[in-house]
């Protein structure tokens, strides 16, 4: 299902486009089976495809080209002219020009720079995603993908990288706020939205292609995520020194009590349902299984990427995002039992593709300090009045909490009878002298 | 093989398809596949590194999004598990308990699926799903005879599997099976594999 359009004209708008989109036509065209292509939609992805159907806005969407290497982007490739008639020069492919400003996505009037005008689509896409950590610049690995995604297709989107998921719209992360103010939080409902909005990645996959990527997301799931998932989450020692000590760490008070906590359940629930046929009595037996079998799709994820640079040649796919997120959190995490990335280092290819996109894609994000703690002044201050506040919050709690069982255990009484008096425990003392007296 | 024989054996087994050979028992296609190649019998041996690798993710392909297709439908479909599901599998048990089990059991498929995100999917949406699978595996196989050219392999098995018991097994409605009719390459394919190895058995129930 193709979730990303191909330059079919007729759809791409009113006819003057034909004859301007002609060459990127004949050029794609050329590529052997583009007519029926196959969905690049991962497997238990929902494809919307009523939604591709239905969407027959002509929306040209310029990203912003200039910063990646020209390298990665074949002419003209992911841009798709919508209603707007630019100048000629405009759809040049080689300079990427400015005049086609990075967030200028509404259909222009006539003229080269169209700017930034306030079409329909107002709003640029807002994507929520878990901070960075370890060297990356996401720890979770669903939002790993979906910025990978992103900036492989170099989509325009306002990326917020948040420690606190109940600050997210739809209160978990990622979530994807697209300029129609509608809230994503599936990973594969994101990156199908993205392609609808012509971001696409898998364009110029041909029909195998786009069928391996179906399998190989299909091999992802089934044997290396619940891997990934035990590693992370549910070996205890790793669980304990550096999953949730970064998010403990990362996270605001109160919820670093108990939100990783709760997270680890999440994940185990899910753990327990993906593995769910096996017999739970022989435990060990059972992770000694998904070892072996995710160790085995490691080498046949290798042997599948060879020596080329990308798993479909030189650009890279959706397919790419995803093994990229996958590896890339199994290399860098310094794991105290890390008996799979073990294993991964030893697959020289693999660590080549993966510092290679790390650098391509993320270069100021890997020279990140880990926890955001650690950035001097900042944080610091920031953390500052809450700890402060914290504080005296704790302290007046504390005092409350005394008074109030002394007021209710009788050790101190409030007399209210004459107001003269001296209020308190004077008054108490008085009577008690006054007793012994 | 009829209900309550078939619900039988898969209480012995627990799983079936099993094989049995002199006191040991193997269930379920992957470990049979394994003791099948201890004994020396293997279908891949002549495929490549690369092929290899295909060949393993294909397999996933057909058992994430095939199986799982089966199974909504068996379980989450009201139509379907009304009319075959509950009373297939509660067959071999008396009154009260077939139904509690079926109860149970549809139950437990139904977390399954929320589980993998199928909860709150239509039929059509896994329809649609079915639809690109089939897609795909009807682009790797191409004009070939089987999906690694000359030689059939444990995926044209398990993918023979599949699909013909989509085509054959009769259900409420036929949307499934309709959808795999889409591709014709794979009905060839059905067809040869059928009329090749199993026609000994007289009957080609695919016409």
């Amino acid at each position: 299902l193709l979730s990303g359009d191909p330059p079919r004209s007729p759809r791409s708008g009113p006819s003057p486009q034909g004859p301007r989109s002609c060459p990127r036509h004949v050029q794609f065209g050329s590529s052997p089976q583009s007519q029926p292509r196959s969905p690049s939609c991962p497997s238990p992805g929902p494809a919307a495809p009523s939604g591709v159907r239905g969407s027959t806005q002509p929306r040209c969407r310029d990203s912003p080209r200039p910063a990646w290497p020209a390298a990665l982007f074949r002419c003209g490739g992911r841009l798709w002219m919508g209603r707007r008639p630019p100048s000629p020069e405009a759809r040049c492919p080689a300079p990427r020009r400015p005049a086609a400003s990075p967030h200028a996505r509404s259909p222009a009037s006539s003229g080269t720079s169209p700017g930034p005008q306030a079409g329909k689509m107002a709003a640029p896409m807002e994507l929520f995603c878990w901070s960075g950590g370890w060297g990356l610049p996401s720890v979770d690995l669903d939002s790993l993908a979906v910025l990978t995604y992103a900036r492989f297709t170099g989509a325009p989107l306002k990326v917020h990288k948040i420690t606190n998921p109940w600050r997210s719209p739809s209160g978990t992360l990622p979530a994807l706020q697209t300029s129609h103010g509608e809230v994503i939080s599936v990973p594969h409902k994101i990156i199908t939205h993205l392609r609808k909005e012509k971001y696409n990645a898998d364009y110029d996959l041909s029909a195998r292609q786009g069928a391996d990527t179906l399998a190989f997301m299909s091999l992802l799931e089934e044997k290396l995520l619940p891997v990934l998932i035990h590693t992370f989450w549910i070996d205890t020692k790793n669980y304990v020194e550096v999953t949730r000590k970064w998010y403990a760490e990362a996270m605001p008070f109160p919820l670093n009590f108990f939100l990783p906590g709760r997270m680890q359940r999440q994940y185990m629930e899910r753990l327990q349902l993906l593995c769910g046929e096996h017999r739970p009595e022989d435990e060990e037996e059972l992770e000694k299984e998904l070892y072996q079998e995710a160790r085995e799709c490691l080498t046949l994820l290798s042997q599948r990427l060879g020596s080329q640079k990308f798993f479909f040649g030189d650009a890279p796919a959706s397919l790419d995002a995803f093994v990229f997120s996958y590896l890339v959190l199994l290399l860098q995490a310094k794991l105290p039992s890390g008996k799979l990335q073990a294993h991964l280092r030893g697959l020289h290819n693999l660590c080549a593709y993966c510092t290679h996109i790390l650098s391509l894609y993320f270069p100021w994000d890997g020279a990140e300090v880990p926890a955001p703690r650690q950035t001097p002044a900042g944080p610091e201050t920031e953390e500052e009045p809450y700890r402060r506040r914290n504080q005296i919050l704790s302290v007046l709690a504390g005092l409350a909490a005394m008074v109030g069982y002394a007021l209710l255990s009788g050790i101190v009484s409030i007399q209210r009878a004459t107001p003269a008096r001296v209020p308190g425990t004077q008054a108490l003392g008085m009577a008690e002298e006054d007793e012994e007296e | 093989m009829s209900l309550v024989a078939e619900a039988f054996v898969s209480q012995i087994a627990g799983k079936v398809p099993f094989i049995h050979v002199g006191n040991q028992v193997v269930s379920e296609l992957g470990p049979i596949v394994q003791f099948v190649k201890a004994k020396g019998h293997s279908l891949s041996d002549g495929l490549d590194e690369v092929q290899k690798a295909e060949m393993k993710a294909y397999m996933e392909l057909v058992n994430n999004m095939l199986l799982t297709a089966e199974l909504y439908l068996q379980w989450c479909d009201e139509a379907t598990v009304g009319e075959i599901t509950h009373a297939r599998y509660g067959s071999p048990y008396p009154w009260p308990l077939n139904h509690i089990l079926a109860y149970q059991k549809q139950w437990e498929v139904k977390r399954k699926m929320k589980a993998i995100g199928w909860g709150n999917k239509t039929l059509d949406q896994v329809l649609e799903d079915v639809d690109q699978c089939c897609q795909a595996l009807s682009q790797r196989l191409g004009t070939q005879p089987y999906f690694f050219n000359k030689q059939p392999t444990e995926l044209d098995a398990l993918v023979f599997g599949h699909l013909y018991t989509i085509l054959t097994t009769r259900l409420t409605n036929d949307e499934l099976s309709e959808k795999v009719k889409n591709y014709s390459n794979l009905l060839a394919f059905c067809r040869r594999i059928e009329q090749h190895y199993f026609e000994d058995h007289g009957r080609g129930r695919l016409s």
